[in-house]
């Protein structure tokens, strides 16, 4: 239905695959030995040449390398009990917030003040923003919705900079199930099952954070002591009022005396973490 | 026994309702329709809804899937089943009794409408003489009321039963049609009414044309109102119009007695107006008016619009203009010559050359720096006249002795034929070298030396003092000048005796001899006129050839500005004066006059390498040079980046500073000279001219007293070529005040003169070669390269300024041009930074936008292509019915199914009831033949 239909004539026989990701580790998988040393030597020439043309540029001065084979440890932002709510307004499906639809919430006896999409705009603008996105150390984030639908976000989502069209995106990713990516194929957000769990990785430790917890840490020393090696999965709460109550977290803690935004803490988080990552 | 049962539905689902708490009303009437008595406890299961979402609406997304499964099975039984049973059947049977197919109808409702029909029968025409039961007959009249009259109509048309039906039971059940048909008979007041409807609107239809037209006629009335009170307005704005000065400067003047009459009218008809809108005779004013009007209009319509101004003129025909003036005025003067006591034509003349004064065209690109025409000619006193004389006549004898010489070598032979041929490069070669050298000397025989110096101070002289001075000498001079007013006079009637004898239509010269000729013996003024009214007479605008003489009579100009430069007693002013005609007609010729320059500018080069390989005198450019380099810095633009003739005129310049050698104070000052011209030409392209700074930091080691030694120098300048330098700036005493040179004079000064000795003029130098300095720091100042190129200079200031003996302005100057370097250099290191290992930016990931509709709506196709969604749309739909058919179909043969193994399991158990009675009956037989009860004889016998 939102698929690209440039093309006209005939139809691309084509199986729609669920997940990229297989795909491509099909594709990996294919060559064999022999064509995988070809393709390495391929690839030296390649950072030969490339490092050729550096030179070309600036005789003498080296290009430092950045190394980005290696695996890194990467985070996983977990936002649970974000008010995201499709609700038939008039004759359009909107989703409820508590500006526009104060007077249609109160008619339907529920509270408006609970009904803040915003919280879950801005974590994930602060989340996607971030350098440490940007330096590709953000693996997912999973969006867990008070009525119980879970959703991921790939980390590669240009969030919309405007409230409205984020609202739109999720209107649409709540009714359709799944939003791909303009001119591709590649499904950015889509709705998956409960329960989160089933997503992180086995080695992950997963680290929720309240105001309520008598754990009051310093976000930057806290993460220096996490291990290395293992990925990270913080739980954040996008409601506005209210406590998360997940059976998955390890580990609870509060990084300020003050109750925090959603926001203001992720930043907090994604500071503390390029802080001990090297990233810039 | 249907009956029965709906009640019993009716009750359940009202039952039920209570119980449910009010739920939304279609389902609750389905229920109230269709909920049977409840023994199916799925039934009362509803299905659940997964998603709740708030605000939509729960239509047909309810359902309890018990109930519609048992709904489906009824209707199956009373089809299916029907059919079913009927299949094996060879014949149906039909029930076709009255009343039987209304499913309404209780038993006895059947009953009494077939009793009814039975009595019409009895009732018809053909049964009128049957005889009857009394019975029957009264029942029959008593219910039916005027049932006779309708007898008719009742036989044509046969209604079903219901018809009768519905009769009999008055109003209650009727059907529509026969309530229709009964209307006539239920009152007649409805019909009267309609007809009364009818004819009324036919009286209305006529009052409403009546209104109708009244309407019109009054908004007529009004608008003809409304007309006349516009007319009336604008007639107000018209005679204001006219009574302004507006109209008055659209018509013409001549017309303005038909303006007066236009006047003359416009109150009349006013007043008529007036008193005929009084009196209500609308007609006629709106007679009257469009003829007053029209009359204007159509007057108007004629009338000219605007006149149109003088067109600005084209340049081709402001030449055209100022040809044909001078034309004339050369018929004038011709007359004039023929009779020469006319004094009423000489004021003509004087008023004509006022306005020739005037009418001197200022062109757009006109630099205002030069001169006026005026000033010169007012500042012209007869001895300066007498002078110029006196010049103009030893050009002339060098000129004619150039012409004579016949030891001019055969050079000067080409020369002249050249000159004569005058092509268009021709006058390149031809320079005048020979015969600028053979002019010098002319005027080394002919006078003294003091003469000379004298000549030349007096050109150099700043300006203003030479007006002065000039001013002084005209005073005297002026004998019959006694009043002020009367002065002015004067002066223009000496203008007048001074161009008299010019000719105001010259044809342009084609050779150096040509222009010699006509401008030998002239005041510098009249050579300006000359050449001015050359150019006016061969505008090329003017013809076509024109172009081909102009350029020629540039050549020549050019060729006579560099002799003039050359001339020992400097005619400076003229060559002043020379640079604005120069400047104006390169403007018309530029390709041409860009030849030019490069082709001297090639000879120039040429000449000088030979001169510097032959290493004898000073290879330093002449004057000449100096001052056509000056001219063509002031020609072309200096500000581009490539020009054909800049660029290689500063390239010719740099080369002078690099290759020069140094070995005189006059060499100094040329070359200070070139250094100042280099930074006024570079300084708005900004071009780097290394050579200059170069030699200015050669001069200022010059005045050092101790001389670097020549390895530090050598390494400072790889590639000047210096000889020896000697310290030729060196101040040795005490200066007391330091005086600017003027550099016309030194060039004019011999080479061993005392003045180069002196300290001042070396500390003037110093002053120069500072100042220039300091330009091209300001210029250079933003080069990334500055402190590494100026850093050495502002040491060697530094030294300077500690020496003994230099003059304190000197000194100060020295130190604030060494500060202003090392502030900039400051600057530039402090903007430096180290050299550091590039770092690759690192690289973000790829952000992908997702792509999403406004105002989602869920099962919308939103695809562009309408056909290719209406195709989809359809497919999708047979797919749904295909799908529910084959459901229908699969549900209807396990019901079938069920009904057949329902009927063989009966037949089963009547075959096995069978079978169990037979088996029951021999067994019996059996034990009772076991027993002997059937035979007795047998049982007996046993």
């Amino acid at each position: 239905m939102v698929r690209p239909f440039g093309v006209k004539g005939k139809k691309r026989k084509r199986k729609e695959k669920y997940d990229r990701d297989e795909e491509e580790g099909e594709e990996v998988a294919e060559p064999t030995a022999k064509e995988a040393a070809v393709e390495e030597e391929d690839e030296k020439e390649m950072v030969e040449k490339e490092a050729g043309t550096a030179a070309d540029e600036m005789a003498g001065i080296p290009i430092v390398q950045i190394d980005q084979q290696t695996k890194k440890p990467g985070v996983i932002f977990v936002l649970e009990r974000a008010s995201l709510e499709v609700a038939k307004v008039g004759k359009t499906y909107q989703i409820l917030n508590s500006d526009d639809h104060a007077n249609f919430l109160k008619k339907n006896n529920k509270n408006p003040a609970d009904y803040r999409p915003d919280i879950v705009y801005q974590a994930l603008l602060s989340i996607l923003d971030s350098p440490l996105n940007k330096a590709g150390r953000l693996r997912a984030v999973y969006v867990k919705t008070d009525k119980g639908v879970l959703f991921e976000v790939k980390p590669n989502v240009r969030i919309p900079r405007t409230y409205k069209r984020f609202a739109g995106i999720m209107l649409q990713l709540l009714q359709k199930l799944s939003i791909s990516a303009a001119g591709k194929r590649e499904k950015l957000l889509r709705v998956i099952k409960n329960p989160v769990t089933q997503y992180l990785p086995v080695s992950s430790r997963k680290i929720g954070f309240s105001y309520s917890s008598d754990k009051l840490v310093e976000m930057s020393k806290y993460v220096e002591t996490v291990s290395n090696d293992a990925d990270l999965v913080f739980v954040v709460g996008a409601m506005s009022h209210g406590k998360i109550d997940c059976d998955y977290i390890e580990d609870f803690i509060a990084i300020s005396g003050y109750p925090l935004s959603a926001a203001w803490c992720i930043a907090r988080i994604c500071e503390a973490l390029s802080n001990k990552w090297g990233v810039v | 026994m249907a009956k029965t049962q709906n009640k019993a539905h009716k009750n359940g689902s009202q039952k039920k309702k209570g119980n449910k708490s009010k739920r939304n009303g279609p389902t609750a009437v389905a229920m109230k329709q269709k909920a049977p008595a409840a023994d199916n406890p799925f039934e009362t299961i509803w299905s659940r809804r997964k998603f709740d979402i708030l605000g939509r609406k729960r239509k047909g997304e309810e359902r309890r899937v018990g109930l519609s499964r048992s709904k489906a099975i009824d209707k199956r039984k009373s089809t299916l089943l029907k059919d079913y049973e009927r299949s094996t059947k060879s014949s149906v049977f039909v029930d076709n009794r009255i009343g039987e197919n209304n499913d309404e109808l209780g038993e006895f409702d059947k009953a009494v409408m077939r009793s009814q029909r039975e009595h019409k029968m009895k009732l018809g025409k053909r049964s009128k003489y049957n005889l009857s039961d009394g019975e029957e007959d009264d029942f029959g009249t008593s219910a039916l009321g005027s049932f006779g009259e309708r007898d008719d109509f009742e036989d044509e048309v046969p209604f079903d039963d219901e018809d009768d039906y519905g009769e009999q039971n008055g109003g209650k059940k009727k059907s529509g049609i026969l309530r229709h048909l009964n209307a006539p008979n239920v009152g007649e007041d409805g019909t009267t009414e309609a007809e009364e409807n009818i004819h009324k609107s036919k009286k209305e239809v006529m009052q409403e044309i009546i209104l109708k037209s009244k309407h019109f006629k009054a908004e007529k009335a009004k608008e003809k109102e409304e007309n006349e009170k516009l007319m009336e307005e604008l007639d107000k704005k018209f005679t204001s119009l006219e009574q302004s000065k507006v109209l008055s400067s659209l018509i013409e003047p001549g017309k303005s007695a038909l303006k007066a009459a236009v006047n003359k009218i416009i109150p009349k008809d006013e007043d008529k107006n007036n008193k005929l809108l009084t009196a209500k005779k609308p007609e006629i004013p709106s007679q009257e008016q469009p003829d007053y009007y029209d009359k204007l209009f159509s007057e108007m319509v004629f009338d000219i619009r605007a006149r149109p101004s003088d067109r600005t003129k084209t340049p081709e025909e402001i030449a055209q203009d100022e040809r044909e003036r001078l034309e004339q005025l050369e018929e004038e003067r011709q007359k004039r010559m023929v009779a020469a006591e006319d004094s009423s034509d000489e004021d003509k003349g004087d008023t004509e050359m006022a306005s020739n004064q005037k009418r001197q065209p200022a062109s757009g690109d006109d630099l205002g720096d030069s001169f006026s025409v005026e000033e010169p000619g007012t500042r012209k006193g007869w001895v300066d006249e007498i002078l110029e004389r006196e010049e103009a006549e030893e050009d002339d004898a060098s000129e004619a002795e150039t012409g004579e010489d016949d030891e001019g070598s055969e050079e000067e032979s080409d020369e002249d034929a050249r000159d004569k041929a005058q092509s268009l490069k021709d006058w390149e070669q031809s320079d005048d070298e020979n015969l600028d050298t053979d002019l010098e000397e002319d005027d080394d025989d002919d006078d003294d030396d003091d003469e000379k110096i004298d000549d030349a101070k007096k050109v150099t002289e700043p300006i203003g003092v030479k007006r002065s001075k000039k001013s002084a000498v005209t005073k005297p001079a002026e004998v019959n000048d006694e009043t002020q007013n009367a002065k002015k006079n004067k002066t223009t009637s000496e203008r007048r005796s001074v161009q008299l004898d010019i000719p105001f239509l010259i044809e342009a010269p084609k050779s150096m001899e040509e222009l010699c000729a006509l401008i030998d013996n002239r005041s510098n003024s009249d050579i300006l006129v000359v050449v001015n009214r050359i150019r006016a007479s061969n505008a090329i605008k003017l013809a076509a050839e024109n172009r081909k003489k102009m350029q020629i009579f540039y050549g020549v100009l050019l060729q006579y500005f560099a002799v003039l430069a050359n001339k020992k007693p400097l005619n400076f002013e003229l060559l002043n004066l020379l640079v604005k005609p120069l400047m104006e007609m390169s403007l018309e010729i530029p390709y041409f006059s860009a030849i030019c320059a490069r082709q001297r500018i090639l000879k120039t080069r040429s000449q000088f390498c030979e001169s510097i390989k032959s290493q004898e005198g000073s290879c330093w450019p002449s004057l000449k040079t100096l001052s056509l380099l000056r001219l063509w810095s002031m020609i072309f633009p200096c500000s581009d980046f490539r020009h054909v003739v800049m660029t290689p005129a500063i390239l010719l310049m740099c080369e002078y500073l690099m290759r020069c050698p140094i070995s005189s104070a006059r060499d100094i000052a040329v070359g200070s000279f070139l250094c100042s011209m280099v930074l006024s030409i570079t300084r708005d392209s900004r071009k780097f001219c290394p050579e200059a700074i170069i030699f200015l930091r050669t001069l200022l080691m010059a005045a050092s007293q101790r001389l670097p030694d020549s390895h530090q120098e050598s390494q400072f300048h790889p590639i000047r070529e210096l000889k020896e330098l000697r310290p030729l700036l060196n101040i040795r005493d005490d200066v007391p005040e330091i005086s600017p040179v003027s550099f016309l004079s030194v060039m004019d000064m011999p080479e061993d003169s005392s003045l180069f000795a002196s300290d001042n003029f070396r500390a003037s130098v110093l002053i120069t070669v500072i100042e220039n300095l300091k330009g091209f720091i300001e210029m250079y100042g933003g080069l990334s390269s500055f402190p590494e190129t100026f850093l050495p200079i502002s040491t060697l200031l530094l030294g300077l300024a500690e020496q003994g003996n230099m003059p304190p302005a000197l000194q100060e100057k020295a130190r604030e041009v060494a500060l202003l370097i090392k502030q900039k250099a400051d600057d530039h290191h402090l903007l430096r930074q180290p050299l550091q290992i590039r770092k690759q930016k690192p690289v973000p990931i790829k952000l992908l936008t997702p792509k999403f509709e406004e105002n989602y709506v869920k099962g919308r196709d939103y695809d562009p292509d309408r056909e290719r969604v209406e195709r989809k749309k359809l497919k999708k739909e047979l797919r749904q019915e295909a799908k529910g058919a084959a459901r229908e179909l699969r549900k209807d043969n396990y019901f079938l199914l069920d009904v057949k193994a329902r009927e063989r399991a009966l037949r089963e158990e009547e075959k096995m009831e069978a079978h169990g009675k037979a088996k029951a009956f021999l067994q019996e037989q059996e034990s009772a033949f076991k027993s002997g009860q059937l035979g007795k004889g047998r049982k007996r016998r046993r």
